[in-house]
C-alpha cells in the first residue's frame, strides 16, 4: 500500500492524555527530578540577591533567616541531593571512554562520579567553615 | 475446551463507523503455558472474529511488527506471556503516540520517514568498486556500534516516549540508534550528512531524557543512552579545537 492510500483513509489521532505523568511509575519520577530544578533555581536566584546585597557593604546584607525559609531551604536541598543523585547516576550512560583501549564499565563511571562528588561537598565544607571562622 | 480461560480486551476501531476506538471483550483458551498475547489474539481472528486486524509476522521478538500496548505497556505481543497476567484481563491497544489505521494497526508513515532521514546504510565519500576488496574491520570496532545494530524498529519506543507524544516532530529513539549505529561505524563516513537531523531542531536535544525507551526496548538497544552520547559526541566536535573533524 502506497503512502497517499494511507494518507486518503481516515485515522484515529492518538492524543497524550493530560494526566500522562501520573499513569506509571517511571513517568511521575521522571517530571519529579525534572520539576526539582525549578524550586532550586529559585533559591539560587535567592542566594545571588544575598550576593549582591553583601557586596554593597554590611549595612545591606541582611539574610533571610525566617522560618518559612528555612523550611523551604531544606526541601530545596533535598530536592537538590535528588537532581544530583539522578543526574550522577545516569552519567554512567551518558560517559564512554576507554582505558587501554578496553571501554571502562558504567558501574565504574557512576561510582567515580559520586567519589568525586563526596570529595568536593567535604573540600566545599570545609571552605565554608574555614572563612566562617 | 480447556477449563481455564482469560479475558482479552482489544481495541476495535473501523474507521468508516467508529469514531473512536472502543474496547471489546473476548474470553480465550489458555491451553498452554507457553502461550503469548498474540496467540490469543490469533485465536480471536480465527475463531471469534476475523475482521479483527493486527500486525504480526515472524512471532520470535525478531520482524518489530507485533508491537501494542498491553495493558498500558508498549510490548511485542509474542513476547507477552499470558501466564504473566493471568487471571487478570489484558488489555490490548494499539501503539500509543501513533494515528489508528484500524483496530491494532498503527500507521508507520511518520517514523519511516524519520529512519530515512537519518539514512540508516554506510556512506562512503568514495565506494570501492565490488569484488576489489573488502571492508575490514576488527571485533573491538564492531563492539562499539553492534548493541544499536539490534534495533528491530519495532516502534516501542516511540510508543513510550512522551516527548515524542507532545511533540511529533522529534526524530526519536530509535531513529537516533540506528544514526549513531552508522556514525559508530569504522566503515562509515557519512556522519555529516546525518548531522544536520539529529542535531538539528527536533533532533537529540529535544530529548530530556525520560528513559523509557530503553525500559521497553526489546533487543536492549538502549536507545536513551545513543541519544545522550550523540549529545555528548556533538558537544565535543563543537567544543573542541579541530573537532568538527570528519
Amino acid at each position: 500500500m502506497t503512502t497517499e492510500a494511507h494518507t486518503a483513509q481516515p485515522e484515529y489521532r492518538w492524543r497524550m492524555p493530560a494526566d500522562w505523568w501520573a499513569r506509571q511509575r517511571h513517568y511521575f519520577l521522571y517530571v519529579v527530578r525534572e520539576f526539582t530544578a525549578l524550586p532550586l533555581a529559585l533559591w539560587l536566584l535567592w542566594l545571588l540577591v544575598e550576593i549582591k546585597r553583601a557586596g554593597d557593604g554590611p549595612g545591606r546584607y541582611a539574610p533571610h533567616g525566617s522560618m518559612p525559609f528555612v523550611v523551604f531551604s531544606v526541601v530545596v536541598l533535598l530536592f537538590a541531593l535528588y537532581h544530583s543523585y539522578t543526574f550522577l547516576s545516569l552519567a554512567g550512560t551518558i560517559l564512554h571512554f576507554k582505558v587501554f583501549d578496553r571501554p571502562v564499565p558504567s558501574r565504574l563511571i557512576v561510582l567515580s562520579q559520586f567519589g568525586l562528588w563526596a570529595a568536593a561537598s567535604v573540600v566545599v565544607g570545609f571552605a565554608l567553615i574555614w572563612f566562617a571562622r | 475446551m480447556p477449563d481455564k480461560t482469560i479475558t482479552i480486551r482489544a481495541t476495535r476501531y473501523d474507521p468508516e463507523k467508529d469514531e473512536k476506538p472502543r474496547l471489546q471483550s473476548y474470553d480465550v483458551p489458555f491451553y498452554d503455558e507457553s502461550m503469548v498475547v498474540l496467540d490469543a489474539l490469533n485465536h480471536i481472528k480465527s475463531h471469534v472474529d476475523g475482521s479483527l486486524s493486527y500486525r504480526w509476522s515472524c512471532r520470535m521478538g525478531i520482524c518489530g511488527s507485533c508491537g501494542m500496548m498491553v495493558n498500558g505497556m508498549p510490548k511485542l505481543t509474542c513476547n507477552a506471556f499470558l501466564r504473566d497476567y493471568w487471571p487478570r484481563p489484558i488489555v490490548v491497544e494499539p501503539l500509543n503516540n501513533f494515528p489508528v489505521i484500524r483496530d491494532l494497526v498503527i500507521d508507520m508513515d511518520d517514523f519511516m520517514h524519520k529512519l530515512k532521514s537519518i539514512k540508516p546504510w554506510i556512506i562512503r565519500k568514495q565506494e570501492i568498486p565490488l569484488g576489489a576488496r573488502e571492508h575490514r574491520q576488527t571485533n573491538e570496532q564492531i563492539d562499539d556500534f553492534r548493541q544499536f545494530s539490534e534495533c528491530i524498529n519495532c516502534m516501542l519506543c516511540y510508543a513510550a516516549c512522551p516527548v515524542y507524544g507532545l511533540n511529533s516532530e522529534f526524530l526519536g529513539p530509535a531513529a537516533t540508534a540506528l544514526a549513531r549505529r552508522y556514525n559508530l561505524d569504522s566503515r562509515d563516513q557519512g556522519l555529516k550528512e546525518r548531522l544536520p537531523v539529529i542535531g538539528g531542531a527536533e533532533g537529540i536535544w529535544e530529548c530530556s531524557f525520560v528513559g523509557e525507551c530503553s525500559v521497553v526496548c526489546p533487543k536492549g538497544v538502549d536507545p536513551a543512552k545513543a541519544i545522550q552520547q550523540t549529545k555528548l559526541d556533538t558537544t565535543m566536535r563543537f567544543v573542541l579545537p579541530y573537532g568538527n573533524r570528519d
